[in-house]
């Protein structure tokens, strides 16, 4: 009676490299770094474009953040229509109110980095 | 003649004389300006970095604020009004080109802004016990950059009356044609 000597898992032919031990852990990363790299240029691409700066969640705009104007809107003239000395005077009457609301405040004006203003506080919190 | 140039000479030596009198002075009363306030900075210090963090929020939400109306200015008054003249095969040279000053003055207006902003937080970042001297650079530079963006909110407005003035100019032309 012959006995089958055949193993029942088949070995490799060759043997394994590195690559193919590791594979799984190289794969995870591999994924970090990807991800670390993404972080970096989107985290670049925040500060450069000046999004950060408008960002009125960040830290130390808490304070400011509930406060953005949602009342100030400007109205949308219709780009499509006829044109007629009376839409002409229509838009114009339009654009006088909304450019009174851009006008409405003269932002930046002041000096409240004078020094004889900055400096001349009294000492608090000390 | 040598009466002429002794007078020359010793007006010329009383100038020399008054200027190396006076100079020191003045050199000297700027040093002692320039040391008060730094002391001054030194002692106020967290009073001064309170206000500062507090302008810093306030101009935060003033440049997202006025920016919004802005920028809808040029999107949903001026754009429109353009394309509707355009549509119509109507000469809407003179409005484009108010309004691409104006997009071009709202873009200085953003970078101005940035830089003001990053010269701000420099400021704010600087330990102002420690370095007085280095501190109150950086607030002077942030104080002309801050004026700068002041500037450009002025140049903004002055465009959107420009802008009334052209779409005023086109209805006068606009009439003159269809009479």
């Amino acid at each position: 009676m012959d006995t089958d000597q055949t193993p029942i898992i088949p070995q490799p032919e060759h043997e394994e490299t590195f690559w193919d031990r590791h594979r799984f852990t190289l794969l995870l990363i591999f994924t970090v770094i990807i991800a670390i790299v993404l972080t970096c240029v989107s985290m670049v691409m925040y500060t450069a474009s000046g999004a950060a700066q408008l960002d009125l969640s960040r830290p130390g705009y808490q304070s400011v953040s509930d406060k953005v104007d949602r009342e100030t809107k400007i109205d949308e003239y219709d780009a499509f229509g006829p044109v007629t000395t009376g839409t002409i005077k229509e838009f114009r009457e339009l654009y006088d109110e909304q450019a009174a609301k851009a006008k409405a405040v003269d932002a930046f004006n002041g000096d409240p980095l004078n020094p004889e203003i900055l400096e001349a506080s009294p000492t608090t919190g000390e | 003649m040598n009466t002429a140039y002794a007078r020359i000479f010793g007006v010329a030596l009383a100038a020399v004389l008054f200027v190396t009198a006076v100079t020191p002075q003045v050199s000297a009363q700027s040093a002692e300006i320039e040391v008060s306030r730094l002391q001054s900075i030194s002692e106020n210090c967290v009073s001064i970095k309170n206000t500062l963090n507090q302008l810093h929020a306030s101009d935060a939400l003033l440049r997202v604020n006025r920016g919004q109306v802005y920028e809808s200015m040029a999107s949903r008054m001026m754009d429109k009004f353009n394309t509707r003249l355009s549509s119509n095969s109507l000469d809407a040279k003179a409005t484009v080109s108010v309004t691409t000053g104006y997009r071009t003055a709202l873009d200085t207006f953003r970078k101005d802004y940035q830089a003001y902003e990053r010269q701000l937080s420099v400021a704010i970042k600087i330990d102002c016990r420690e370095n007085p001297g280095l501190f109150a650079v950086a607030i002077d530079d942030a104080r002309s950059k801050r004026k700068v963006v002041h500037e450009d909110v002025q140049k903004l407005h002055q465009y959107i009356d420009d802008y009334r003035s052209a779409v005023g100019d086109f209805l006068i032309n606009f009439e003159r044609v269809g009479q």
